[in-house]
């Protein structure tokens, strides 16, 4: 089913780029959200079975696929929007489409893959095709940021494949080398600690560029600054979810074995330093994307954390980071229609937002006390699971630390979103003129809403899929 | 004769670090090309005969000829001439590759395990830290590609080092990491190139808060 | 017979030169000279009176004499064709080194001792780059002592079994090693031009810029016994010890007429190098030797790998 998927895509994404045509191009992107949708529902139906010999729809793939799914039509529907309103060629418009296209495809192999060099494969793809998505507005900010992102992402996944290699040194029995998970996960208690504990740590910093962990964090940053405000949305959430999905799997494999301390405690330091240098920079900036991209930096910290807590630190790492998805990405969206208004990103510039668009200012609001883990967004509940199991594992200096950070945090975000929504500015842009669609603003709330129905009253199914995705863990 | 071509092989870093000229990286870089490809050619006769023709080829082809090729043009169309200084003199990164080498080779030397073939993994090691420190000294990005293929011609090396039955899966891995990126890498440079006027990373900073 | 070995040197020693001059004017295309022409010239010397600057000292008249004492007492102890040289003991190839090092030390400090600034410079230059090339001498030496297990040169020479592939990498690079080692230190192109005449880009013709007569005379030949003690030791590494002796002599100075000719190959078409560059060409010298060094644990199974 996945390899039908995955042709299909790069059928239409070739069809797209060399057929220059607006409708082919909008008749097609339906088709492909779908079959997108088509492969989440068959995914979750049919949960733990293995397709086309190296895939299989484990727990965590299918949720991480439901996100992708749901993020995949508002981005959809914000690009046509961005590029309407910003003239582009028709040229440029359908490389954009085929490379959106290719990345979820290519996000969709990552989350699936139970090989792991396959997964690998797939990360390095995401790569490529965000690069080309980064560098869409050919500025020289774009052209630098996009240079970093591909180089430091390359060496960075080239060293974690470094680690994977390592991991397939202790896994080969008999002269055969076999990478798949099930494999991994049998003969995790006869591998060598030593070579685990590099692997571990070339993964963790290979793959750091692409989740947003301290070391390799600043490209990740740079990135979502530059990009279009839709492409700022998917990748500062769903990208960083297949970064953690690597990161994932390779820590399921170490907590069969004795290195599982030290593995968490190297988490725990990522986690720490990530927020901490999140708070800390935070302090300076005046650009919003900037500020949102070192926001993703600071809850990606968390889930560090979260991994390294265990127990029911697992859990609220899972949270949180869907959580995170749907409500970071209704940011981005709604920053990409203050930008349509105001034509620019800095703080100075934006201000009484509100009463221009009193429907996305209170998108922002709301997304404002989501994003701030303020009840009652989800984000609160899984951050507040998180502080308790800080809490009950002995970790109580560290938990404190992360509170009086995350205050810096919350105060540097309400400065800056209330003098845009509220503020004065000398900006001279005449607001009147501005034709605005309230409809617009649909999409965010539907996903901040999401955000609040998962974590207040959540389906039975999303917890058992939750608790399922981490019962390999315990 | 595979001892031949990895001291051949430590060889071409010790020269990489005393090469100043962009021209000069490429053949250097073509030069470890053929080697890889006589390594491969003489150690590994227990796979199958596909993934070895494969492996073959793809060591020929790509990393002996068409990476080289597509590097060289870049550097005709940048025009590219020397390196300007590098923040450590050439003198000081010849101590340090020799440095790196002579201890890859003594980490090699304790490493027991059935299953590595430590003899590829001494100068793998050696590549790859060489290839960061490159990466690090070296002030344009040219030089940085430059680097980053170092990596993975190490990364190459380590998977021979690992697999007596290598994994088509390993290799596909590397082919397309080594393909679509330094031909996106390219491309890139070119486009810096033609926007800055110039590959120097100073440049490149613009991006502040 | 181990006079022989001296005969054989200084026979070299007095045509080396001459075929390098020959070798860089038919490349020009220029007419040749004689093959005796430098011994003309050094017999022209000896005929003349010594100058002495008045601000020297003894070490200034000492120094050339010492000289040529220490290279022709280096010379003693190689052996040629299987035979032994007149001296040999144990570790006598550090004995070999450090006698070179004293002449040159000697010829530094002389120059130091005439108190012009020119000729400070240049034996600053001088003993830098002998420092910079003497760890890839004895890396290289110490590489093929670890690979036979003796380390006196005639022990070394005569037991050194190149017949596995692996070892050949051990003879080209020794081989490869010396040929620049022996440009370094008896300072040819492209580390420093005999032809220069800017003091300041001199490094060692400006140590004896002050000299005349019977020393100038002097310390050319030694310069020539130096070429020719390098010269020997390539052929070292490369004649079989078991063929017959005639055959061997005759390969020796054939080995002594290539080399002089690649020597003088080599000084009509390169320049020389920017002087900040030396020190790093130098030392990619010893990088290499080390190298070797690296390649001979492997094959005497010091560092085992799989």
């Amino acid at each position: 089913m996945l390899g039908i998927f995955f042709i299909g895509a790069i059928v239409i994404s070739l069809l797209i780029f060399l057929v220059n045509r607006r409708g082919l191009t909008t008749v097609l992107s339906y088709v492909f959200l779908a079959s997108e949708m088509g492969i989440s529902i068959y995914a979750a139906l049919n949960i733990n079975t293995v397709d086309t010999r190296y895939y299989s729809f484990d727990a965590l793939g299918v949720l991480f696929m439901m996100v992708l799914a749901i993020l995949s039509i508002a981005t959809f529907y914000h690009s046509r929007l961005y590029l309407i309103r910003h003239s582009f060629t028709r040229r440029q418009e359908s490389i954009y489409y085929a490379a959106l296209i290719m990345l979820i495809a290519a996000m969709t192999s990552a989350y699936f893959a139970e090989n792991i060099a396959l997964m690998w494969v797939s990360i390095e793809a995401t790569t490529l095709f965000v690069s080309v998505l980064i560098i869409h507005e050919r500025t020289k900010e774009a052209i630098e940021a996009s240079w970093k992102y591909l180089f430091i992402s390359s060496v960075g996944v080239a060293l974690a494949f470094m680690g994977i290699l390592f991991l397939s040194i202790v896994a080969t029995k008999g002269g055969l080398s076999d990478l798949s998970l099930r494999n991994l996960l049998t003969i995790a208690q006869e591998m060598d600690t030593n070579w685990l504990k590099i692997a571990f740590l070339l993964v963790i910093t290979g793959f750091s560029a692409k989740m947003g962990l301290f070391p390799l964090h600043t490209v990740a940053v740079d990135a979502h600054t530059v990009a279009p405000p839709p492409i700022s949305a998917f990748i500062s959430t769903t990208l960083m979810n297949v970064g953690f999905i690597g990161i994932f799997r390779v820590f399921t494999i170490i907590a069969q074995t004795e290195v599982l301390q030290w593995a968490q405690h190297v988490l725990l330091i990522a986690g720490i330093l990530s927020i901490a240098m999140s708070a800390i920079q935070l302090l300076r900036i005046r650009h919003f994307k900037r500020m949102f991209a070192f926001s993703s930096l600071e809850h990606m910290g968390l889930v560090a954390i979260g991994l390294a807590i265990g127990g029911m630190g697992y859990y609220a790492a899972i949270l949180q980071i869907v959580f995170h998805s749907f409500a970071k990405s209704s940011l981005f969206y709604q920053i990409g229609q203050v930008h349509s208004i105001y034509k620019s990103y800095w703080v100075k510039d934006i201000g009484k937002y509100f009463k221009v668009n009193p429907a996305g200012g209170f998108a922002l609001l709301f997304a404002f006390i989501s994003i701030t883990a303020m009840p009652p967004s989800g984000l609160f509940i899984s951050e507040l699971i998180l502080i308790k199991a800080m809490f009950a594992g002995g970790y109580a200096v560290i938990a404190i630390i992360i509170l009086l950070l995350l205050t810096v945090v919350i105060f540097v975000f309400g400065k800056h979103l209330f003098s845009l929504l509220y503020g004065e500015t000398d900006s001279t842009v005449n607001v009147s003129k501005i034709k605005l669609n309230p409809y617009e603003t649909i999409s965010q709330y539907v996903l901040l809403g999401l955000v609040v129905y998962l974590g207040v009253a959540p389906p039975a199914y999303f917890t058992d899929l939750v608790h399922q995705a981490i019962a390999i863990l315990n | 004769m595979d001892y031949i071509l990895i001291i051949l092989y430590a060889v071409s870093l010790v020269y990489f670090a005393v090469a100043e000229r962009m021209s000069k990286f490429v053949v250097i870089l073509s030069m470890q090309g053929f080697i890889l490809f006589g390594v491969v050619f003489f150690s590994l006769n227990e796979i199958e005969i596909f993934d070895f023709v494969f492996i073959l080829t793809e060591t020929i082809l790509v990393k002996a000829m068409l990476i080289p090729w597509f590097m060289n043009r870049v550097r005709k169309h940048n025009q590219l001439k020397r390196v300007h200084e590098p923040y450590i003199p050439v003198f000081y990164s010849i101590i340090i590759v020799i440095l790196s080498l002579g201890a890859s080779f003594l980490l090699s030397n304790n490493l027991q395990n059935a299953q590595l073939h430590t003899k590829f993994f001494t100068v793998a090691l050696a590549s790859v830290m060489f290839g960061i420190y490159f990466i690090v000294v070296h002030r344009n990005i040219f030089s940085h590609v430059v680097g980053y293929l170092i990596i993975e011609n190490g990364i190459f090396l380590f998977s021979l080092a690992v697999g007596s039955q290598m994994p088509l899966m390993v290799n596909l891995a590397v082919l397309l990491d080594v393909v679509m990126g330094v031909l996106v890498l390219g491309i890139f440079i070119n486009r810096i190139g033609d926007t800055f006027h110039s590959v120097e990373i100073k440049n490149l900073s613009e991006l502040k808060d | 017979m181990s006079i022989l070995s001296i005969i054989l040197i200084i026979v070299a020693a007095v045509f080396f030169p001459g075929i390098i001059g020959m070798m860089k004017s038919l490349v020009v295309g220029r007419k040749m000279p004689s093959i005796f022409q430098p011994l003309f010239d050094v017999i022209r010397l000896f005929k003349k009176g010594s100058i002495y600057s008045t601000t020297t000292s003894f070490v200034f008249r000492l120094a050339p004499l010492v000289y040529f004492a220490t290279v022709f007492a280096s010379m003693l102890f190689l052996p040629i064709a299987g035979e032994r040289g007149l001296l040999t003991f144990d570790n006598d190839l550090v004995f070999f080194a450090y006698m070179l090092a004293l002449g040159k030390f000697f010829m530094i400090i002389a120059a130091m001792d005439t108190g012009s600034g020119f000729e400070g410079m240049g034996a600053n230059r001088e003993a830098l780059y002998s420092m910079l090339v003497e760890p890839a001498f004895f890396i290289t030496m110490g590489s093929l002592a670890l690979f036979t297990g003796y380390t006196s040169f005639y022990d070394l020479f005569t037991s050194v079994q190149i017949n596995t592939d692996f070892s050949y990498i051990i003879g080209i690079s020794g081989v490869y090693v010396l040929i620049f080692i022996a440009m370094v230190e008896n300072s040819r192109l492209p580390v420093d031009d005999p032809r220069t005449h800017l003091e300041l880009t001199m490094v060692h013709e400006v140590m004896v810029l002050d000299y005349s007569g019977f020393d100038l005379g002097l310390i050319h030949i030694t310069s020539w016994i130096k070429f020719s003690i390098y010269t020997t030791l390539i052929s070292n590494f490369l004649l079989p010890v078991d063929w017959p002796l005639g055959f061997q002599i005759a390969c020796f100075f054939l080995i002594q007429a290539v080399v002089a000719g690649v020597m003088g190959l080599l000084e009509s078409f390169r320049a020389r190098n920017k002087l900040d560059k030396n020190p790093q060409w130098i030392l990619m010298l010893s990088a290499i030797a080390i190298v070797t060094f690296l390649a001979t644990l492997i094959i005497a199974e010091k560092i085992v790998l799989n």
